[in-house]
């Protein structure tokens, strides 16, 4: 059983009657990428903030590498690297000048912060970059500046507070597999993100979060495993009589159908063939169909499953 | 010092935009010094005098020759029309005529008749100008009273004439300083403009970005513990106001041709505080994290407005009780209240001026105060970045 890097037990912090995070709890191990999935406004960053002691609670106990957290424990803190939302370089300073000054508020020997600083733009592949003021950079080459300023140190647990928002697929792929990278190097990993297909795709273990509360927690298949659904079939054709839907409703497994008049979205809790069989009925009634699709769930539908809303809806 | 490395090389940035500034307003501040040299000054007005001489006697000749040596002989045709267009558009200032038989009356001691002359009423060059003329008769007069014969009396009264008047200007203000000194205190009367426009400018926006929320944030979550980062950005920010000052105060020696002797020290004393004043009102600016066309806005507001009403750019003799009384509330004008003594505008009293620097040094230690309140009550209600739907 590997060591617990990060407790939060029942925290609490409200802004006057509004209650940020309600009774949260969460236990993070080392050597995981855990996933912070949620809405805009559900606290995942209120978290992270309170996890860095950068805001006060009003009950509850952090814990982290197993100690008490708070705003005085230096020596907790030189071993966490934090990448915030927002960039947070200095728009004066070269890639190079920035990412050694954070580097050095950890590293103070010169040579081993050189060093550090060195691997870091590599990793980051800014190194055709390094006189380039940030002004100068793409957006997704300075979230990446941004992602090399937190993690020049070496960090033993990394915190990552949505950091591709804004940033092209190419950037955003590159990022998430320095990620992936620097867990296999050690690192712990805490990723905060509303992109669930991100959160799917690097994160060993993830708490869905939803008003301040932790709405449910594990790994991705522990997750979907949660839900009714394990397959939605969506077929697109312009009719649907009323009797081969309430056919279709009574296959076995089926437990939802719907038609907008455009696409049929059939949804199955277990079983095999559930495709197989939906189109054995329409080809049974001659109905001509156009594209077919078999979509395993996600955690959007988990996530649509436990709040009765959709993740994304939620955005908007 | 990694926070006191990176705070010099964030002000090289904007000290490059900013020199700018400071070369202009010590150009400006050397210009206004060295431009108020009117008090020392005296120089003998030229006329520009035409003159038609239908005497022709060697007494006549002899009075051409000296308006022609104390002032610009302008030939012009006997003519109305030319003289009245001359003296319209001040081609001439004076047009006069040395009338037939002007030797033979003089001889006999008859000074009437003499001259006539084509001029503007009461204007200054026609004062000044038969002010002479009759000095010059009645000198000749007095010369032929005397028993000279006409032709001893004109060289006797030319020779009396060409005696240049060595002319110094005088001045009845109390303890009028010497030249030099009063060159220095004429430039440190400027230095609260031109320290406070420059040290806002500049320190500002450093100080903005030193504590911008991001940076601010990833530093509080790193080792670094924040009464360290504290104390680098205000070594940092002392060394900029230091040089700053220095700066200032050692170009006013060449501009001044003078190192600093006696009293003047208090000067460089009294420009040290003001400039202490300037860097807690930067500070305390940048604590309220404004955007950088409002400090801007500010700089201009605070350093022309304390300026003007304190006697910075309009003598402190000038303004208006009213003025002077709500300018006791601004460090300015107890800056001025110093840099009058040394400039010899008032008595020179120690005691009192180091009563009026203490007032001054008060002003920066409110201000600190309330800076480091602000920045304190800052620290304890941190708001989130984003509410919860």
């Amino acid at each position: 059983m590997s060591e617990t890097v990060v407790r939060i037990n029942n925290l609490v912090k409200r802004y006057g009657d509004l209650v940020a995070l309600d009774h949260f709890s969460l236990e993070i191990r080392e050597g995981e990428i855990f996933g912070l999935l949620g809405p805009n406004g559900s606290g995942k960053t209120t978290t992270i903030n309170c996890l860095l002691s950068l805001l006060s609670f009003d009950k509850g106990e952090i814990e982290i590498f197993g100690k008490k957290m708070s705003p005085v424990c230096y020596d907790i803190k030189r071993e966490i690297g934090v990448i915030m939302q927002n960039v947070a370089v200095f728009d004066e300073l070269t890639v190079w000048e920035n990412i050694d000054y954070f580097c050095g508020l950890y590293i103070r020997d010169k040579a081993q912060r050189k060093q550090y600083v060195e691997e870091a733009v590599r990793f980051v592949g800014l190194e055709d970059f390094l006189k380039f003021r940030p002004k100068k950079l793409s957006g997704g080459l300075l979230r990446r500046l941004n992602i090399a300023c937190g993690i020049a140190h070496k960090p033993k647990l990394i915190i990552l507070d949505e950091p591709t928002v804004a940033v092209d697929p190419q950037s955003r792929n590159r990022i998430l597999e320095g990620i992936q990278s620097l867990n296999r190097n050690g690192a712990t990993v805490i990723y905060t993100s509303h992109y669930m297909e991100e959160v799917e795709q690097i994160c060993t273990r993830i708490a869905i979060m939803d008003k301040g509360k932790k709405i449910a927690e594990g790994t991705k298949d522990e997750l979907k495993r949660m839900i009714r659904n394990t397959e939605t079939v969506t077929v697109e054709m312009l009719e649907l009589p009323e009797d081969v839907r309430t056919e279709l409703a009574a296959l076995p497994h089926v437990y939802d159908t719907a038609f907008d008049g455009k696409t049929l979205t059939v949804s199955c809790s277990g079983g095999k063939h559930n495709l197989i069989r939906i189109l054995g009925v329409l080809q049974n009634h001659e109905l001509s169909f156009g594209r077919v699709y078999s979509e395993l769930p996600t955690l959007n539908d988990v996530f649509l499953e436990i709040t009765g809303t959709a993740l994304r809806d939620k955005e908007e | 010092m990694q926070v006191f490395k990176t705070f010099l090389k964030v002000l090289r940035k904007h000290l490059g935009i900013s020199a700018l500034y400071i070369v202009l307003f010590m150009a400006v501040g050397a210009a206004m010094t060295l431009m108020d040299d009117s008090r020392q000054m005296f120089e003998q007005t030229r006329l520009d005098i035409c003159v038609f001489d239908e005497d022709g006697t060697p007494e006549s000749k002899a009075l051409c020759a000296l308006i022609g040596q104390k002032h610009n002989l302008v030939t012009l045709e006997k003519n109305d029309d030319v003289i009245l267009d001359a003296l319209y558009y001040e081609r001439v200032n004076y047009v006069l005529t040395i009338k037939r038989g002007y030797g033979e009356k003089l001889a006999a001691g008859d000074t009437e008749g003499l001259l006539e002359s084509r001029h503007f009423h009461e204007s200054y060059s026609t004062v000044y100008t038969e002010q002479f003329l009759n000095e010059y008769v009645g000198t000749v007069r007095a010369f032929i009273a005397g028993g000279d014969s006409p032709a001893d009396a004109v060289a006797h009264a030319e020779a009396a004439f060409a005696k240049e008047v060595s002319v110094n200007t005088a001045n009845f203000e109390p303890t009028r300083s010497s030249d030099s000194q009063n060159k220095t205190a004429l430039y440190f009367r400027y230095l609260p403009y031109l320290i406070f426009s420059v040290l806002m400018n500049v320190l500002c926006p450093v100080l903005l970005v030193m504590n911008k929320k991001e940076i601010r944030s990833r530093t509080d979550c790193s080792g670094i513990r924040p009464g360290r980062f504290t104390a680098e950005v205000f070594a940092g920010t002392a060394l900029f106001v230091i040089g700053i000052w220095l700066l200032f105060v050692a170009v006013s020696v060449p501009v001044n041709g003078c190192m600093y002797q006696g009293r003047m020290w208090l000067a460089v004393l009294n420009s040290f505080v003001f400039t202490l004043f300037s860097a807690a009102f930067a500070l305390l600016v940048s604590s309220f994290s404004p955007a950088p066309n409002i400090i801007n806005i500010i700089t201009q507001i605070v350093s022309l407005g304390m300026c003007f009403l304190c006697g910075v750019f309009v003598d402190q003799s000038m303004l208006g009780d009213g003025v002077l009384s709500a300018a006791r509330f601004l460090p300015a004008y107890w800056y001025i209240r110093v840099n009058r003594m040394l400039e010899g505008a008032e008595v020179y009293d120690g005691q009192f001026a180091a009563k009026v620097i203490a007032i001054e040094a008060a002003f920066v230690v409110v201000l600190a105060l309330l800076t480091v309140m602000l920045r304190k009550s800052h620290v304890r209600t941190p708001k989130p970045q984003r509410k919860p739907a």
